[in-house]
């Protein structure tokens, strides 16, 4: 008598555990990444266009917006899952279709973030670290279970929470605090999820914010990595229905610039330390860039490094989830994730109209 | 890929600044120059932040400027990776793990102590004498045609004094015939009082000075085993941590001295539990090994794993396919091991040959179907190379018929091989 999943306990259903495994496979499609929309504010803003800041940031707007975006036609040839905010879940565009349905019927499928932001009064006893604030523990566990209840019968079928930690060698930041409270709040958010058919996309987020070089960067990666994994291992999370959403390794906004290489090795390094080949997928996040660089181009070019140098000796996918860098093209990365990405070859606003976000719960 | 890391800056030991803490100048800290010009900046600032404000240098400025100095560091030199490690020391230990984890070769598990040794050969009736270990264990090194199917051997102390019959000492003769040497340190079996059954091993103290003999003699790795058994008590997670945490200990040690690692926690056969409940305790040790590993700083590219295959208890009631274990291996492997270790080679741990071959087998085939499994999954057997060996002895004597274990020796080595390939043939039914 075969043993279902291969002999893992059964914690949850088989046809839950496959649906899981499926929706995980084809998120993980070769060349393609996840489109960030989950913005709590209008995502025009964000390219930092001094014509586009005018526009009124309300929801008939946001929708207009994001319903144009995902009728793009071919955008499910380099985009395999969009993940939405709660907000747009449950609307519909001008012309009354569901958001959801435009997603679905554009070939792609609708993800939903789920967390609720952070305090940045933080966690007492925790030092000011570069983001300005005391490092923070992100909110939304508590009726966790009913929204992706109701996400799911909306059309969701994966999730994401972000969690941000903060480096600063010189306090020792992350602390051992926020590493511990960042990855059980992950795995009992994974948890929860896969409890209710979401694949759930795991983000301990590493800021670049500081003046640290990358070779701190690697390190504190790698540390809370390894405690992501152990803590997903002990709330029984089922890895090949779950994907990973990390940092790159690279140097602090403010520290000693790392060649592309040198992010794609230490990077890839780390992960091939900590992540287990169980899990079908690494999407890369885009996050802060300084100032005198273009955001998206930076990110395109890292991950077309990571590709090409260290092509079949990664057992995941390795891809994109980019909000802020998809911006303006997301061809250029589906060529990334594919190693073949040609610095400067997408068109790019360049770096005239970068704002520099104020990081923080978006 | 060397030429792609930018050097880091170099570290040196430095003595940590003096400052106005009594406690950051107590003493020598290796560290890099720029962190701690930025540490004895934090404290300088803290302290003169506060003699600006009142004046003088308060005692609860000075221990402010120490704690947030404390924590720096704790937290930096946490999870370093083997950061201690020269580049020439990492490339050594990476080269050795190379050349183990070789596909379709494997190790043979020669590391039973004049004790353990003498109880199976008191078995056959042989006579436990140096001499007697000394010639059977050369047949198992110096038999024609093995060193294509060994990677690796892994010996007793006493073996790595020992000499063949042309004078040469075991561990140069087969480094000769391109087996890598390894030794298993001397350990002890210590029960963990109030936990019904658990055991830690002692062996950390006097490990260096002995690793330093060792690899002397030639050893390029070793091996330390800690058994776990699951019943309805253990493992427990004190005693899970406590395991795991010394070979992590061990690795690092390890490392230092110039040796590769071989972590072996082995949770034995022996008891009625089901393959489900073997996966779960199987994940929960494992990863506590990763995790305890990864903190200490051990560098997981230059370390390796043998460790039990997942299987059901020896007493449980329900019947497995091969295929059914091979996959719960596969899915356990993939779940929770580093893409960095090179290669798992697994125990037999009281497996026949046939029953171990078959399973490894499985693993091997399943592994080329089942998806990525970036691994060398090979053997490291004793028992079930050497019982029919020594079942060869049986009503000779007292003699060790030499000639003949050789050649069914060569033929099991054979068969082990495949299986580390996923080309055995099996003739046996594949029912357990």
């Amino acid at each position: 008598m075969p043993l279902a999943h291969g002999g893992l306990p059964s914690i949850l259903p088989a046809d839950v555990m496959a649906e899981l495994k499926e929706t995980a496979t084809k998120l993980c499609a070769p060349g393609k990444g996840f489109l960030a929309a989950d913005e709590s504010a209008g995502p025009w803003l964000r390219a930092g266009h001094a014509e586009a800041a005018k526009i009124p940031d309300v929801i008939e707007n946001r929708a207009a917006y994001r319903s144009l975006c995902f009728s793009t036609p071919g955008l499910s040839e380099h985009i395999s899952g969009v993940i939405l905010h709660w907000e747009t879940l449950f609307q519909d565009d001008g012309l009354g279709k569901a958001m959801v349905d435009i997603i679905q019927g554009n070939g792609m499928i609708a993800g939903i973030k789920v967390d609720k932001g952070y305090n940045k009064k933080g966690m007492w006893g925790t030092l000011v670290g570069p983001l300005g604030h005391p490092e923070v523990a992100t909110v939304g566990l508590d009726d966790l279970q009913d929204r992706c209840k109701k996400a799911y019968e909306k059309g969701a079928r994966f999730a994401k929470w972000r969690n941000v930690l903060q480096l600063d060698p010189a306090k020792g930041l992350p602390s051992d605090l926020a590493i511990a409270d960042t990855v059980h709040t992950l795995a009992r958010y994974a948890s929860i999820c896969q409890s209710e058919g979401l694949v759930p996309i795991v983000e301990p987020e590493i800021v670049p914010n500081g003046n640290h070089d990358i070779f701190y960067c690697a390190q504190m990666t790698e540390k809370v990595l390894a405690a992501q994994f152990k803590a997903l291992a002990d709330h029984h999370i089922y890895l090949e229905g779950a994907v990973l959403k990390p940092n790159m390794v690279k140097n602090g906004l403010a520290g000693p610039k790392a060649y592309p290489e040198t992010i794609a090795t230490l990077t890839c390094q780390t992960l091939l330390r900590t992540v287990p080949p169980a899990v079908p997928g690494i999407f890369f996040l885009s996050g802060e860039t300084a100032l005198n660089e273009d955001n998206e181009e930076e990110a395109t070019i890292n991950l077309s490094t990571m590709n090409k140098l260290f092509s079949g000796k990664l057992p995941w996918h390795l891809s994109f989830s980019y909000g802020k860098a998809l911006q303006k093209t997301c061809v250029a990365n589906s060529q990334a994730v594919f190693g073949k990405y040609q610095k400067g070859s997408c068109a790019s606003v360049g770096t005239d109209g970068n704002v520099m976000q104020a990081a923080g719960p978006y | 890929m060397e030429v792609f890391v930018a050097a880091r800056p170099q570290v040196v030991p430095v003595q940590a600044p003096a400052g106005p803490s009594g406690l950051a100048g107590s003493r020598p800290q290796r560290g890099n120059a720029a962190l701690t010009g930025a540490l004895a900046a934090v404290a300088a600032g803290v302290a003169g932040a506060s003699a600006r404000r009142r004046g003088t240098i308060t005692a609860a400025a000075k221990c402010r400027g120490a704690r947030i100095a404390r924590k720096a560091w704790r937290a930096y030199r946490n999870c370093h990776g083997g950061e201690h490690l020269s580049p020439e020391r990492k490339r050594q230990l990476e080269a050795i793990c190379e050349k183990i984890a070789t596909p379709g070769k494997g190790i043979t598990a020669t590391d039973e102590g004049p004790g353990t040794i003498g109880d199976r050969f008191a078995k056959v009736g042989v006579e436990n004498t140096e001499e007697h270990r000394r010639v059977y264990r050369q047949m198992l090194y110096e038999t024609p045609g093995v060193n294509n199917y060994l990677s690796a051997a892994i010996l007793d102390p006493e073996t790595l004094h020992q000499k063949d019959d042309e004078g040469v000492l075991f561990p140069r003769a087969l480094e000769q015939r391109g087996i890598i040497c390894g030794v298993k340190p001397h350990l002890k079996v210590y029960e963990l009082p109030g936990a019904l059954g658990d055991t830690v091993m002692q062996g950390l103290d006097s490990l260096a000075m002995r690793l330093r003999e060792y690899k002397e003699a030639g050893a390029k790795f070793a091996k330390w085993r800690s058994p776990l058994q699951i019943s309805r008590y253990s493992p427990t997670k004190a005693a899970i941590e406590a395991n795991m945490r010394d070979l992590a200990r061990f690795a690092l040690i390890c490392q230092e001295e110039g040796l590769v690692p071989m972590v072996e926690p082995d949770i034995i056969m022996k008891g009625d539990h089901d393959l489900e409940t073997a996966v779960a305790v199987n994940v929960e040790v494992q990863t506590n090994l990763y995790k305890a590993m990864l903190e200490h700083g051990v560098y997981m590219e230059g370390a390796l794993l043998k460790t039990n295959l997942v299987n059901p208890g020896l007493s449980c009631d329900t019947e497995y396919m091969v295929e059914e274990i091979a996959v719960a291996n596969l899915m356990t492997l993939r779940r929770v091991t580093p893409v960095a270790i090179k290669g798992v080679n697994f125990l037999s741990g009281g497996q026949s040959l046939e029953q171990a071959a078959a399973r490894l087998n499985a693993l091997n085939k399943v592994k080329q179907v089942k998806g990525s499994c970036p691994w060398n999954l090979s053997f490291s057997w004793s028992w079930a190379l050497q019982a029919p060996l020594l079942r060869l002895c049986e009503g000779k004597g007292g003699k060790l018929p030499l000639k003949e274990m050789s050649e069914l020796y060569l033929k099991e080595l054979a068969i082990a091989s495949a299986a580390a390939q996923g080309k055995y043939e099996e003739r046996e039914s594949s029912l357990r």
